[in-house]
């Protein structure tokens, strides 16, 4: 262990687990709100400008910044090439989420994907326990 | 499908890909410079025009597309930034986590198809 290891809310482990959450939260808002007001304008809804018209997307923005701060944080003492895949737990935590909390399907193909997120995880994960002795 | 659709979403991607290489390079500048120096502000400010880029291009494919059909493209973002990494920031990149990424990549894109 070395002197300058960071405890508590400055650890960068606990806020990439803290960007996950947010990443979640703002990518359904994100999708609740683009899918309101998609037929505001035809020409326009392709930029993406017309969401802004959904407090959703306001709300998603707001959390996304919020995200987007942590990231940086973690980006400072995390290599990029570990940092990122383990950011895409996400996309296993979204399905999984349904499937326990709303009772949703998920389908043979679904689950083997997530199989291979999280056999992926591990394999990065691993080197992180060495990463940790050196922060 | 629409013209859009090949356009947005290869743009999508290299904004976000070049976003998140710009803001480690200014994070990793940072700790040596700190935040008063001109070259990590202009990478900072670059990563994060990249990533508001990204997010309006996002919305605009999100309004007329399934999340299915859009979030397939996000998941090989992690194989590509892992590759980005390695050669522009000069990060290592053993096999270990090569095939970590891979497998994410994989996993990511069935997981959204479904």
């Amino acid at each position: 262990m070395t002197h300058n290891r960071r405890f508590g809310f400055a650890n960068p482990w606990l806020l990439l687990g803290f960007e996950i959450i947010c990443v979640l939260v703002y990518e359904l808002l994100q999708k609740r709100g683009a899918s309101e007001t998609a037929n505001l304008s035809q020409v326009w809804s392709w930029t993406g400008i017309t969401a802004l018209a959904s407090p959703l997307t306001w709300l998603a923005m707001v959390i996304m910044i919020i995200s987007l701060l942590s990231w940086l944080y973690v980006l400072r003492y995390i290599p990029l090439s570990i940092a990122f895949p383990l950011s895409r737990a996400v996309d296993v935590l979204i399905p999984l989420g349904c499937w326990i909390i709303l009772g949703e399907h998920i389908s043979p193909r679904r689950w083997f994907g997530i199989a291979l997120v999280v056999i992926g995880l591990m394999l990065t994960a691993k080197p992180v326990a060495r990463l940790e002795e050196k922060l | 499908m629409s013209w859009p659709v090949f356009v947005l979403i290869p743009i999508a991607l290299i904004a976000f890909v070049s976003g998140q290489l710009f803001l480690k390079h200014a994070m990793e500048s940072s700790r040596v410079k700190g935040f008063r120096e001109a070259k990590v502000i202009t990478f900072l400010g670059c990563g994060i025009f990249s990533m508001t880029t990204h997010f309006f291009v996002t919305l605009g494919l999100l309004g007329h597309l399934d999340l299915s059909y859009v979030y397939p493209f996000q998941g090989l973002s992690v194989i590509i930034i892992s590759l980005a990494a390695a050669i522009v920031l000069r990060e290592k990149l053993n096999l270990r986590l090569t095939l970590g990424a891979l497998l994410i990549s994989a996993g990511v894109v069935l997981v959204s198809m479904s």
